[in-house]
């Protein structure tokens, strides 16, 4: 266990009550960062609520390519194992999935279950980078980019565009899918590209069964939305300045709410590596990180805690992203002296009503 | 500390008491009459007591209960939040599902879509709702590792270990199959599925793998009978499916979820495509007199928006047209499918009406209402929040036949609702509600007000308007403690989640590993439960399996 304050090192007792001090003092707090286990967030939450701060991840690009998305249009998804298992096409749409084990786990494989099993998988790309290592046919990127792409390709699969075009061709194949899936990483392919391709599935189904596989951001930005929907009935951002949780992407989004001059205070909770905001340091702020990893040291912020890493020196629940579901890592080898949980709750314990400030 | 419930009038009609009396509570438990003076008296004159309501079947945990508040975030309204709990007004939230059940003067609610593959995310979300205890029904009867076991006719005694291991594992309540083989079938381009229907590549049907599973639940010794969702959920001719169903369950414990769901015959058997359908009410009920092996759940049907939540994959792609507002989201997930389609019952509409009635003709046709488990399957049919108004209907005739009048003139035409006279008494009411759902559940310790049972309490001031009466209880003990004065919380506390102790078989957990291996690279550990994933320490409590 290691801690700081303004610097200077000290012991975790004193580090939580300057941290407390800190929020006490606070009229507009931002929790940011959010890599870390679900009970972290939840004491995250928890923390928040009581104070009136708002929260934000480090994930919310990722997250907000789809979750606009979701409460506008809808989805029709499937899971890695499914895909791996069941899918006699996929599709990998841009480059980003290509830097992720899934691609090479579904290259080697061959359906299994269901009624492709024992056919042969075609491995189907749009705007792949050309790397060659692993087989499969190419389609180029369209000049408007992927989303304008993927709208090209759908209206060919609708039949509202015809020819002999290449997307044609990419069409003819999705419809021929017994079960076929599409995998991309929301952050690249943006959010009218998601759109448009959920749009696309959708209408592969009308005549086969054909699922999205997005990509988890690698930040726990999909624990964070099962948190925060069950804990608050709403996706992340969500800021209780008025005492009840309110959910806008806008206006909760710690950067801005930081060059903006809005928040007076920081929490930095990151128990998992995430790139540190160079805004961390224009406000005073607490961080609370991992153990041995490169913030963990006394210049990160006003008051700096390191705690145990789930799965290395903590127990924890995270996203677990070849099953898609939360799951249980008890920690790999000797537990550290604090989890980010207890040290949460440790600074509620401090905060009363009376130290905070008021309205 | 010895409480005093004194004056009330006490319904307890698995004592036959319902007669101003009074009610002990000691540590937590009810006790005798004591000759002791009473630490705490609560004054119960002019109020009805009852044991705490029971809840079996609503949809309050897990991933399509979150897809459906990211798909409709603005279903339910958040009110900034009065001192206390911080999250209980944030609607729809884990902390409001359970406040508002509190409120009501429910104690125990049972989530029962838990797929295993995600039973670590359900239990989670069940341990953030306080004030009740909670408790999942695994869901099985779509996975390959069960479907494969099948196909091979490996025997009942391996169906049974991979049940329990299954069970253990996601530390469930009980077992549910939900339109069993369908979500399997559906992955495989299947639409339309019942009873006998060839499960593609399997070679199975749902009748063979249901009946592998009551048998399963038997040998267990699972005290909850399998809970299962037909096939055909919703559809003209869906009666069929139910009565089908409960033949095949040849005398075995069984329970039907959402029958109103079910209770549609087709309107003209000469050409079952058109013209809709009709109430089948009464042939449910002759087929529950029938066959006493058999329980059923309502799922009845409140009028407005709300949204649907199913692992029935199949019914939820057919119904996805019918989206109101025109969104909805589809998983085919590991095993289940899931669906979550946003649905508005139309408060004039010839098919909201008839439905709404179907519900209530349902309850009323009953000739043993404990047997007959009131829900709105919540969501889908409507929020579990519509109890007091669905029981107001139930006990007063004269306010259902306003509304009837208020609605569609097909609920004179295609239901019998309009004819009955029936109303129920506080006694079958809280057989409905209390008694009915813990015998169901195999939890003994609850659903009454005999000496040793828990003291979950509910007191409500008597009144003629049965909606405002269990709208707001008077009081709510929980485990001998008040949660809620006059219909507000009044103290947060945890309660626990109801899990069976059952063992599982070594060499069924080493094969399931490897199995696990290879589809998920990672084994039986990365599915589990552990206690150390809860913030509070306590979070379970066993329930034992049958002697």
């Amino acid at each position: 266990m290691a801690a700081w304050v303004k610097g200077g090192a000290t012991d975790a007792d004193a580090a939580i009550k300057a941290a407390a001090d800190l929020l006490a003092g606070a009229r507009t707090p931002v929790f940011a960062g959010l890599n870390a286990d679900v009970a972290a967030l939840r004491a995250a939450y928890g923390l928040a609520g009581v104070i009136g701060a708002s929260l934000d991840s480090v994930a919310a690009p990722a997250l907000y390519a789809e979750l606009g998305v979701l409460s506008r249009a809808g989805a029709m998804l499937t899971t890695a194992a499914e895909a791996v298992g069941r899918a006699d096409v996929v599709l990998v749409i841009g480059s980003a999935p290509w830097d992720r084990p899934i691609v090479a786990e579904i290259a080697a494989a061959a359906p299994r279950r269901g009624r492709a099993a024992g056919s042969e998988r075609t491995l189907l790309s749009l705007g792949s980078p050309s790397n060659g290592a692993t087989r499969h046919v190419s389609y180029p990127v369209e000049d408007g980019g992927l989303a304008v792409s993927i709208a090209h390709l759908r209206a060919f699969a609708k039949g509202n565009l015809s020819g002999e075009a290449a997307y044609a061709d990419l069409a003819r194949r999705l419809a021929a899918a017994r079960f076929g899936v599409v995998l991309y990483e929301p952050a690249e392919v943006g959010e009218l590209g998601v759109e448009m391709l959920q749009g696309l599935v959708k209408d592969l189904n009308e005549t086969t069964r054909f699922f999205a596989l997005p990509i988890a951001d690698p930040f726990q930005g999909r624990a964070l939305v099962q948190l925060s929907a069950w804990t608050t009935g709403q996706a992340p951002r969500t800021g209780f300045g008025r005492s009840l949780p309110e959910h806008d992407p806008w206006r909760f989004d710690s950067e801005r709410q930081v060059r903006a001059g809005e928040a007076d205070a920081v929490v930095w909770l990151a128990t998992l590596p995430a790139p540190r905001p160079d805004w961390l340091g224009s406000v005073p702020s607490v961080a609370i990180v991992g153990e041995g990893g490169t913030d963990a040291t006394g210049d990160a912020a006003e008051v700096v805690i390191a705690v145990g890493v789930p799965g290395e020196s903590a127990g924890g629940t995270l996203w677990d992203e070849r099953r898609g579901t939360l799951g249980y890592r008890a920690a790999a080898g000797q537990p550290a002296a604090l989890t980010a949980a207890a040290v949460l709750d440790a600074i509620r314990a401090h905060l009363t009503v009376k130290d905070l400030a008021a309205c | 500390m010895l409480t005093l419930i004194r004056g009330g009038r006490v319904v307890d009609p698995t004592a036959g008491r319902d007669a101003v009396g009074d009610v002990w509570i000691e540590d937590g438990r009810i006790v005798a009459p004591s000759q002791r003076a009473p630490d705490s008296t609560v004054d119960a004159t002019g109020c009805v007591v009852m044991a705490g309501g029971v809840e079996v079947h609503s949809h309050i945990a897990g991933g399509n209960v979150n897809m459906s508040r990211l798909l409709l975030p603005d279903l339910y309204a958040s009110e900034a939040a009065p001192e206390g709990h911080p999250f209980a007004h944030a609607g729809g939230s884990a902390a409001w599902i359970g406040a508002n059940y509190a409120r009501m003067g429910y104690t125990t609610a049972v989530e029962p879509a838990m797929p295993p593959a995600n039973a670590l995310s359900t239990q989670l979300e069940l341990a953030d709702i306080p004030l009740l205890d909670r408790g999942a029904l695994a869901v099985l009867g779509n996975d390959d590792q069960l479907l494969e076991l099948l196909r091979q006719r490996e025997g009942a005694n391996a169906v049974r270990d991979l049940v329990a291991l299954n069970v253990a594992t996601s530390r469930a309540l009980g077992v549910k199959c939900i339109n069993a083989g369908g979500a399997s079938a559906f992955k495989d381009g299947v639409l339309k599925l019942s009873l006998d229907d060839e499960i593609p590549v399997y070679g199975l049907s749902t009748r063979k793998i249901m009946t592998a599973l009551l048998d399963a639940v038997e040998e267990i010794g699972v005290p909850h009978p399998l809970h299962v969702h037909c096939n055909n959920l919703g559809i003209p001719g869906a009666d069929d499916s139910f009565v089908a169903t409960m033949e095949a369950a040849e005398g075995r414990r069984i329970h039907f979820a959402h029958a109103q769901f079910y209770a549609y015959a087709v309107s003209d058997p000469s050409d079952p495509s058109v013209g809709g359908f009709r109430s089948a009410a009464a042939r449910i009920a002759e087929a529950m007199e029938k066959h006493p092996n058999a329980t059923y759940d309502v799922g009845q049907v409140a009028f407005g928006q709300t949204v649907t939540i199913s692992l029935d994959i199949l019914r939820q792609f057919a119904g996805r047209k019918g989206a109101n507002p025109k969104k909805w989201i589809l998983t085919a997930g590991d095993a289940e499918g899931g669906g979550v389609v946003p649905f508005l019952y139309k408060p004039r509409g010839a098919v909201s009406s008839l439905q709404w009635a179907i519900g209530l003709e349902l309850m009323l046709l009953s000739g043993d209402p404990e047997r007959t488990i009131l829900t709105t399957d919540h969501p889908n049919g409507g929020p579990f929040t519509e109890y007091p108004r669905i029981i107001h209907w139930l006990m007063d005739k004269e306010a259902r036949d306003r509304e009837i009048a208020s609605l569609h003139a097909v609920i004179g035409e295609r239901s019998g609702l309009g004819a009955i006279e029936r109303e129920y008494t506080l006694s079958e009411i809280a057989q409905l509600t209390r008694s009915g759902p813990a015998k169901l559940l195999g939890l003994t310790d609850r659903g009454h007000l005999r000496e040793g049972a828990r003291a979950d309490v509910a007191v409500y001031r008597d009144d003629r308007d049965r909606t405002a009466m269990f709208a707001r209880a008077k009081l709510v003990f929980k485990d001998g403690q008040v949660v809620v004065e006059d219909g507000e919380v009044v103290s947060w506390r945890s309660g626990h989640t109801l899990a069976l102790s059952v063992e599982s078989d070594r060499a069924m957990e080493k094969r399931t590993d490897a199995y696990l291996v290879d589809r998920f690279g990672a084994g039986l550990d990365s599915f589990a439960v552990p206690d150390e994933a809860f913030s509070t320490p306590d979070a379970f409590e066993d329930v034992a399996c049958l002697a």
